[in-house]
Parts: structure tokens; C-alpha cells; sequence
């Protein structure tokens, strides 16, 4: 036998991993009986007992895909992980720590989710570089330092936000104050005269929880694939079908027109 | 005695005795102390030789004195490891300090070093004493017996010990080559008895987008 006689570090074997919880703040441990879980590729660390890993375009999965997985482009960047045994999850050494969902739903940054139960649904949110997760079950996400859970209403940092759960009102915000005029315009394109930073936030009305991380470090974003091209969808790049639209040249950013938008003119 | 201070110091208290450490790895001392440059990691010409030829260097130095020597890393997660005449394979660049009685050396992985993106050979670590090794984030020390192997992903293992047989496994197949392949094509599996260390992140490796 191996081992650290008294004040070593813990050493783990099938029998002591914990059933799908935290072994430390930045591992976790998924138990596969015969079940599956979807997992982000490469996040797996190690397992005992026998695992097979496929990608999502395995014809053996076409049922399992139809149920719970709604991210039809961005499939290549997830894995089903079957069999049975006990299964290591990390990810760069960032913050791992699960949910449980019950009969509801949560969005969240794409580069956070890491693994989640077949039980639950994951679609594409409308909101570009987000993904929904709905049903019951249990998930995975990352996150740099400890999630802090906030009530609504309440406005947060772009790059703090991991997720939210139940709040339907996503929504920009700007300090109008400070950015509009000329003089705001200017603020906010060159950063001269006091650009604090925060002018622009994220705010959340109604029920709900938004999770927060506690840093704005934010993790590598994963594609979560094109959406169709169709008229009236976010990020499509899709035909504008609305006369509000002047046609014309397509303007390169930063160039006049932009300008004049946002100095009022 | 090698000694943790928080998790990203390692103290060494000695009495006259020696630590063998990554040059420049010392953060502060406290007594009297003597540093040496080892060429070689202090395992001699043939030694030297190798590890010019085989690509695991290191630069060593030998700590010698009285009182108390901290050693950092880059904010590293250290690892304590106590060995009792068993052998510690690690990578030369997650070993921070060994005892000066340990004795270091190299030998060929094959395959799974050149998994990991690390090349073909690594360090092992041989006797009865403690060595710190480093890892990116805490490392978890997996117990691998007869009747519970292990697999492990190649960019996440940093170290062994004990008597194990590890072998390579691909799961490389035509679904790989179609960009639908598993996400884990290359995997380590440890046989027999020992512990195996591995890191909450992974490196880099060529098998990381297959």
C-alpha cells in the first residue's frame, strides 16, 4: 500500500470519491451506473471502471440527442459519456461546482457548462453565446472563483455574469448621464475624461436568481453554433426585412455613420 | 522535513542537511544557507548527458544549511509526496524539491509522454525520503489497485509512484477524422498497484481536439 501516513494529502479510490459532488473546490465526481451524461470535450480528467466517450454524431445516440440536446451546430464540442464507474471533471483549474435544476430552467455563458444530465434539455438561447438548460436534473458549470447567487432586480457586470435562472428580462443597460452627447461619445470611445468602466451592465427585473462569478475573468467562450439565417432571429446575420433599416453600402464599423448615432446628431 | 504553508509554499525546515530544488525556486530563507548550482540535477556527467539528449532538463540546485528555506513556484499548487524506496515518475517541470538522499533520473515513457506534449521521456525519482511536486491547481492523488484501474487523460496526469504498468489507449477511429471523434482519443491507463496524481486543468496537447 501506498499512502501518506498523517497530514499527507487524502488519497481517493472508487470507494471514497464522493457521488457526484465536489472532491475539492476545482474536481468533480460524476458516478455512472450504466447512465449517461453529456460532457464538454477534454473535461474529463480520469475515471475508474469502463467509460466510452462518443461524440454526438454517433448513430447509437440519435435517440438521446432528439430529447435533450437542442444545439444542433455546436455539437462537435460535446461528448456522451456512458458506462459505469466514476468519472473526474475539471477544467482549467477553474471553480467546479454543480446544480440541481427542478422542473426548470437556467441560462448560461457557454464556456461555463461543463457537463450535464440527460434528463435535462440544452438549447441554444436567443441570447448569442448562452445556452438554456431545461427539465430536472443535475449540471456541471465552472466558474472563476465561487458563484454568489443574486436576487432581482439587480444589474451586473457583463463579463461577472455566469447565468440565470427563471429571469426572462435579460437587458442591456447604459448610465445615460454619462453617455450621451458629445461629450459622453467621447468618453466612451476613448476612455479620456474618466470612463469608469461600468457604464454598461447587464440588469435583471422580475423573479429569479442570476449567478454571478467573483471576478470578470471571463472563460474561453465555446461556439454554441449559427443559428439559421432566417429574418428575425438574434446573431443570424439573417436578411433585415424591416424598412427601419436604410439600405445602402454596408457601412465598416467606425466609420461616420456610427458616429453620428451616438453623438445625437 | 518537508512542510506545506498554505498550499503554494513549501518550507523545508533542515539541520545541516540538504534539499535539491528548481534553481531560483527559493522565496526566502531563515538561518544559514548555502546554494549550489547542480549541473545536471546532480546525477553526474552520464546524467548531464542525458538529459541534454533526451530534452528533460533541469537546473537543480542543492540547498544546504540551518533553519528554514521556502520555496514557490509561479503560485503553483505544491503536492507532498513521501516515498519508501518506491519510484516517482513526474514531469521535470511539475518537480519542485526533493530530499538530497533521492536519487533522480530519466527514463523513456514512449507514447504516453508524447501524448501529454511533453516528450518521450520523463524524471523518476528513486529512495526513501519526501519530494514537492507541482501542479496547476490541487492536484487529486487517485489510488490505483488490482481491481480498480485507472484511466487517465494524458494533459491532466503530472506523476505516478508505486508499481504500476501503465499502457496508451486511442480511441482514435474514422469518426476522429470526421471532427466527430470522442474528446478524449488518447487516454492513460494505469494497472497494478500505486498512486497516480493528476492536475484539475489540462495542458495542452495534440490530443486535446480529438
Amino acid at each position: 500500500m501506498y499512502g501518506a501516513p498523517g497530514g499527507g494529502p487524502t488519497v481517493y479510490d472508487p470507494m471514497t470519491l464522493p457521488v457526484d459532488d465536489n472532491v475539492n473546490k476545482y474536481t468533480f465526481c460524476v458516478e455512472l451506473k450504466g447512465s449517461q451524461w453529456f460532457l464538454q470535450k477534454g473535461k474529463m480528467i480520469a475515471y475508474y471502471g469502463s467509460m466510452e466517450f462518443n461524440g454526438i454524431g454517433h448513430g447509437r445516440l440519435d435517440r438521446l440527442v432528439r430529447t435533450s440536446f437542442h444545439s444542433p451546430l455546436h455539437a462537435s464540442d460535446w461528448v456522451v459519456a456512458e458506462g459505469s464507474g466514476k468519472m473526474l471533471l475539471a477544467d482549467r483549474a477553474f471553480d467546479v461546482n454543480s446544480y440541481d435544476l427542478d422542473d426548470g430552467n437556467l441560462t448560461i455563458r457557454s464556456g461555463n457548462l461543463l457537463a450535464f444530465q440527460p434528463s435535462l434539455a440544452l438549447k441554444q438561447s436567443i441570447v448569442p453565446g448562452f445556452l438554456t438548460l431545461i427539465g430536472t436534473g443535475k449540471f456541471v458549470a465552472a466558474s472563476n472563483g465561487p458563484v454568489v447567487f443574486m436576487e432581482p432586480p439587480i444589474r451586473v457586470d457583463p463579463q461577472a455574469l455566469v447565468g440565470w435562472a427563471d429571469c426572462p428580462s435579460p437587458c442591456h443597460h447604459y448610465d445615460h448621464g454619462y453617455m450621451t452627447g458629445v461629450m459622453g461619445g467621447l468618453r466612451a470611445m476613448t476612455g479620456l475624461g474618466g470612463a469608469s468602466g461600468e457604464e454598461h451592465q447587464f440588469e435583471f427585473v422580475g423573479a429569479g436568481t442570476v449567478l454571478l462569478q467573483s471576478s470578470e475573468t471571463l472563460m474561453a467562450e465555446q461556439a454554441t453554433g449559427a443559428v439559421p439565417q432566417e429574418p428575425g432571429i438574434p446573431g443570424s446575420g439573417g436578411p433585415f426585412t424591416g424598412p427601419s433599416q436604410p439600405g445602402g453600402a454596408p457601412r465598416l464599423p467606425g466609420q461616420l455613420g456610427d458616429l453620428q448615432r451616438r453623438f445625437g446628431l | 522535513m518537508f512542510r506545506l504553508q498554505g498550499s503554494k509554499v513549501l518550507a523545508v525546515d533542515m539541520t545541516g542537511d540538504a534539499v535539491k530544488a528548481k534553481n531560483g525556486s527559493m522565496v526566502a530563507y531563515d538561518g544559514q544557507m548555502a546554494f549550489k548550482k547542480l549541473s545536471g540535477g546532480g546525477e553526474g556527467l552520464r546524467g548531464m548527458v542525458t538529459r541534454r539528449l533526451t530534452g528533460e532538463q533541469m537546473t537543480v540546485m542543492e540547498v544546504r544549511g540551518q533553519g528554514t528555506c521556502w520555496f514557490a513556484d509561479r503560485a503553483s499548487e505544491i503536492n507532498l509526496v513521501s516515498l519508501q524506496g518506491d519510484k516517482l515518475f513526474v514531469e521535470s517541470s511539475n518537480l519542485l524539491a526533493t530530499d538530497a538522499g533521492l536519487r533522480t533520473g530519466t527514463t523513456f515513457t514512449g507514447l504516453r509522454g508524447a501524448s501529454q506534449g511533453n516528450g518521450l521521456f520523463t524524471t523518476t525519482v528513486e529512495g526513501h525520503g519526501q519530494a514537492a511536486i507541482m501542479s496547476d491547481g490541487p492536484a487529486v492523488v487517485l489510488r490505483v489497485s488490482a481491481q480498480y484501474p485507472l484511466t487517465v487523460d494524458p494533459g491532466a496526469y503530472i506523476a505516478h509512484q508505486g508499481n504500476l504498468r501503465q499502457s496508451f489507449q486511442s480511441g482514435v477511429t474514422f469518426r476522429t477524422l470526421l471532427g466527430e471523434g470522442g474528446g478524449e482519443a488518447f487516454q492513460i491507463r494505469f494497472e497494478g498497484d500505486g498512486l497516480v496524481y493528476v492536475q484539475p486543468s489540462e495542458r495542452n496537447t495534440i490530443a486535446g481536439d480529438v
